[in-house]
């Protein structure tokens, strides 16, 4: 068979987009970002509670008091989790999404309906759409609109499209064709006779979609947080990344109380503006359990809250205004910091997180995979971040966007890359052991994820090197499964094998052997680096300079991590902080307040 | 008087190539022969007039074509070949946004399984043709309620739709046609949906609603009792042709053909015949002298036999004048009694008017 080369067209075609159309990329990247940021805004602004109480009168008023109280409690549980502000920028991000999918779905659908080629032709795209693997949609949403919620919202909507456009079709399509006829036969014009008859009719119909939408979207937000959009989508991809079961599960949770509200809100609102379902639910009132307020109540109660909720935001406590010191150097300017969930990367990051807080800066820290992380600082929507392995491992992502990256010089080093095995193996030392004990390990390497710069020069040199092509296959995965796996395999004694690099405080918890390397197939060990946006040293020549001179000894970076570890996930400034305390010569060793003439 | 309605060589084929089969069917070709490449000829050259304040019934067996026939007089469905005339104006040639004023002030229509809008309350039913009209709120609701009253629907106006039996909903569907004052109605099998009793009751509003008033009704049914208690004349179709038109008397006892005539084999005779159509015009002339009773041409059938009964010769039948126009001999009542089941007998040469329009079908 010929090798259909459609993706280099679909490639070229991605290109000439970015390099084209980028003005309307631009202008959605801004409605988007503006609609986000607002609403995000209005939600956020409140307390908590009092937003639960707003989101609680909701409820009441669509399903009754029991919801209404189940409301409540579910968003206070989310405030106690500490996550309302991730909730609520989900929330923001499915609702913006939402709207913009049924913005455009809507016509789509109505359209769809009136015509069968119209349908007939958007069926497949709209196929297209709902089952392209999502994170293929993501990459080019990032290329598009960069990292963050433009491309979260994009990719998100873009998933969620399909099922507003069906249902739309299908709630027009079911409405009894006489009803249509007798419209026209009264000679209703078609505009009149789909506002007046086919959309109310179809309404049950549409909000089922409008409910699918809101789902589909919610489900999508996880995926969206692996490009930097933050919210619960990035707590659970923080947590899994850094195998934190309990965070992963608050997060989840959270999720899953918005999933649940918006469900059973968007379901009570389909009854209560289609007409039929409204005279359905005027039958069933009677008891207290079932009583709701009149929706002038409700508003009103709605808008007593929101009312004390922007008093308190007016009057309450405003944010304690910066301390003018000398140190104060950053003066609240805004640094991004961008970290891969590694160790070394976490303990970097927060460390610098505090570091520059300390002189002033107001920085914000946010967990990517490798490559989002890159194409971020390439294009300059990331600062900097600490954790590049250079030259080896990451030495792919180097030669695709070297020239748009400043590297501040390797802060540690050097490191290793190796497989390693639990000590409990016996006879396996060195990487040319590995041949012949190849069943006894099933013939697997367990790797991590195959983009990872490790993992391509295991599948294309190491195994090479020493003729394990046939005898291995490399397992592709996650960090975090891998270490499960591992951790899975030690508890039973099992032989395993898996990729590994050091410094790393899986050999501090395991007793394992890292495989001698007599070929030097691994190459020489990495620097960890600093790479910053190209221009970033020169609009901050202090942080630029301290980046440079920044060096991190093995004991104390071992010792930061081990305190992030114990203090567990959430609390790494804290952690950061109390190190700095008992070594308290390094902040003015690392961030020296210079003289004069900065 | 100019007739309201006038329906001229009405074909309506569905499929492919549409004008071609209608050239083919005007040169000959049957239904079968279209039907095998695929394309459906639902009516075929139908042409009749309706008279004002007439109701015009079109009634044959599903597949017939008499609903298509009924949608291309309002414009639903848009002729393949033909006109219709109404009120002297060519609905067909119309521009779609004439065609609507038209349908929303001149012709209104009663459907087959009601058809009412469920999200809308009764009185908001009714009201729906004159929403469309653009007349103001308050006066549609009372031209509406007024409407509902007329249809024995007072004080149902706050009720929903499917809160009605289905008797009740049809009333429903009539008041709304009925209160956009349209001249021309058209009822696509509107009471085959119901119980018989109800279906009863409903002609009978029917009728007693249009001797008040007086507006032009075309009405589709597969009931041939239902056609000829309603029909001022009616139209038989079978395979997209109209096979005949005429009175109910007429067909019943001059049918065209032998489909007709199986078709009247159970209609109960009774009902639909009246004296002038079994009395006999040949007078000896001393019937009316007995001073016993006599019948009016228009005396029902039952009516006849009662008086019969009562009498030991023919009953003799007076025009409105007194004078007398027939007579009803006993034997005469027994024989179209008996001869329920025995097909059509004939008055005068039913063959020859049988054959003449079997040649044409």
């Amino acid at each position: 068979m010929p090798r259909l080369h459609l993706g280099d067209r679909v490639d070229s075609g991605v290109d000439w987009l970015v390099t084209h159309m980028s003005w309307l990329f631009d202008a959605i990247k801004t409605v988007v970002e503006g609609m986000y940021d607002g609403l995000d805004a209005v939600l956020t602004a409140p307390e908590p509670l009092l937003l639960a109480g707003i989101l609680a009168v909701l409820a009441w008023w669509l399903r009754g008091l029991v919801a209404g109280v189940l409301a409540f409690a579910g968003f206070a549980l989310i405030d106690s989790l500490a996550l309302w502000d991730e909730a609520m920028s989900t929330l923001s991000l499915v609702l913006v999404a939402t709207v913009i999918a049924l913005v455009v779905s809507l016509p789509l659908g109505i359209w769809a309906a009136r015509s069968k080629a119209v349908g007939a032709t958007l069926r497949p795209v709209l196929d297209l759409l709902q089952t392209m693997p999502s994170m293929v949609l993501l990459i080019p949403a990032i290329l598009f609109f960069g990292m963050g919620v433009p491309a979260g919202v994009v990719a998100t909507l873009i998933f969620a499209l399909a099922p507003g456009v069906r249902m739309t079709e299908l709630g027009i399509r079911q409405v009894d064709a006489e009803l249509v006829e007798a419209a026209e036969a009264f000679g209703t014009t078609p505009r009149d006779t789909l506002l007046r008859v086919q959309l109310p009719l179809a309404l049950p119909t549409i909000m089922a979609g409008v409910n699918q939408v809101i789902m589909l979207g919610l489900s999508m937000v996880v995926i969206a947080g692996m490009v930097g959009t933050g919210g619960l989508g990035g707590a659970v991809n923080e947590a899994i990344g850094q195998l934190d079961i309990g965070l992963g599960f608050e997060a989840g949770l959270a999720i899953v109380v918005l999933a649940i509200y918006l469900d059973r809100m968007t379901g009570a609102l389909g009854t209560r503006i289609s007409p039929l379902g409204r005279r359905a639910a005027a039958k069933a009132r009677g008891t207290v359990w079932t009583y709701r307020p009149r929706p002038a109540v409700a508003v009103v109660g709605v808008v007593v809250l929101a009312l004390v909720a922007g008093g308190t935001n007016v009057f309450g406590p405003s944010s304690g205004t910066a301390e003018a010191s000398a140190s104060d150097i950053g003066k609240g300017k805004e640094v991004k910091i961008g970290y891969i969930p590694w160790d070394e990367g976490i303990a970097s990051t927060y460390l610098w997180k505090e570091l520059l807080e300390e002189r002033g800066f107001d920085v914000t820290t946010t967990q990517y995979a490798a490559g989002p992380l890159y194409t971020g600082v390439a294009t300059g929507q990331i600062d900097f971040q600490t954790d590049a392995w250079l030259p080896t491992t990451h030495d792919e992502y180097w030669k695709k966007y070297g020239d748009e990256l400043d590297d501040l010089g390797s802060w540690y080093g050097p490191t290793s890359l190796e497989l390693a095995v639990p000590s409990y193996v016996k006879d396996v030392g060195s990487l040319a052991d590995l041949k012949s004990h190849a069943a006894e390990f099933d013939g697997k390497i367990t790797g991590i994820e195959p983009s990872a710069g490790m993992m391509g020069l295991l599948k294309d040199k190491v195994l090479g090197e020493y003729g394990l092509d046939g005898a291995y296959t490399v397992v592709d995965g996650s960090t975090p499964a891998m270490l499960a796996e591992l951790k899975r395999a030690y508890a039973a004694k099992k032989p395993i094998v898996v990729t590994l690099w050091s410094p790393h405080w899986a050999y501090s918890d395991y007793d394992l052997k890292k495989l001698d390397d007599p070929e030097g197939a691994w190459g020489n060990g990495d620097g960890v680096h600093t790479v910053a946006r190209k221009g970033f040293a020169a609009d901050n020549p202090e942080i630029g300079k301290w980046l440079k001179d920044f060096r991190m000894t093995e004991a104390q970076l071992t010792g930061l991590e081990a305190r992030i570890q114990k203090a567990g996930k959430g609390k790494e400034q804290q952690a950061v902080r109390s190190w700095l305390k008992e070594n308290p010569a390094l902040v003015e060793k690392w961030v020296p307040v210079a003289d004069s003439g900065q | 008087m100019s007739s309201r309605l006038e329906a001229e060589h009405l074909h309506k084929v569905f499929g492919r190539r549409p004008q071609q089969a209608v050239e083919r069917l005007r040169e000959g070709a049957d239904r079968e022969e279209l039907r095998a490449d695929g394309t459906t000829a639902a009516v075929i050259d139908a042409s009749f007039t309706v008279e004002p304040g007439e109701i015009f019934v079109v009634m044959g067996l599903s597949g017939s074509g008499k609903s298509t026939l009924l949608r291309m007089l309002n414009g639903l469905l848009e002729p393949t070949a033909g006109r219709v005339l109404f009120d002297g104006q060519d609905l067909t040639a119309l521009a779609d946004r004439d065609l609507r004023e038209v349908r929303a002030n001149k012709i209104s229509m009663v459907f087959q399984h009601f058809a009412l809008f469920p999200h809308r309350s009764v009185l908001d039913n009714a009201a729906y043709g004159l929403a469309v009209q653009g007349v103001p709120r308050r006066e549609r609701e009372e031209r509406a309620a007024e409407a509902l009253r007329l249809c024995g629907l007072a004080g149902w106006e706050k009720s929903w739709p499917d809160e009605l039996s289905g008797g009740m909903q049809q009333r429903v569907g009539l008041a709304r046609a009925l209160a956009t004052d349209a001249d021309l109605l058209l009822m696509d099998e509107s009471f085959s949906a119901l119980d018989p009793l109800i279906r009863r009751d409903m002609q009978d509003q029917l009728l007693t609603l249009q001797q008040t008033l007086k507006k032009t009704i075309v009405f589709i049914t597969h009931d041939l009792n239902e056609a000829m208690r309603l029909g001022d004349r009616i139209a038989v179709m079978r395979d997209g042709r109209i096979v005949q038109t005429g009175t109910a008397q007429d067909i019943l006892l001059r049918p065209a053909n032998d489909y007709v005539a199986s078709f009247i084999q159970d209609v109960d005779r009774s009902r639909v015949l009246t004296a002038s159509a079994v009395m006999d015009t040949v007078v000896r002339g001393d019937e009316a002298d007995c001073g016993c009773e006599t019948a009016t041409p228009d005396t029902p059938f039952t009516a006849l036999c009662a008086l019969s009964a009562r009498l030991t010769h023919p009953v003799a039948v007076l025009d409105g004048k007194r004078e007398l126009v027939g007579v009803v001999p006993g034997q005469r009542l027994v024989g179209f009694l008996g001869d329920e089941r025995g097909g059509a007998t004939a008055c005068d040469s039913p063959r020859d008017g049988g054959k003449k329009v079997t040649a044409r079908a």
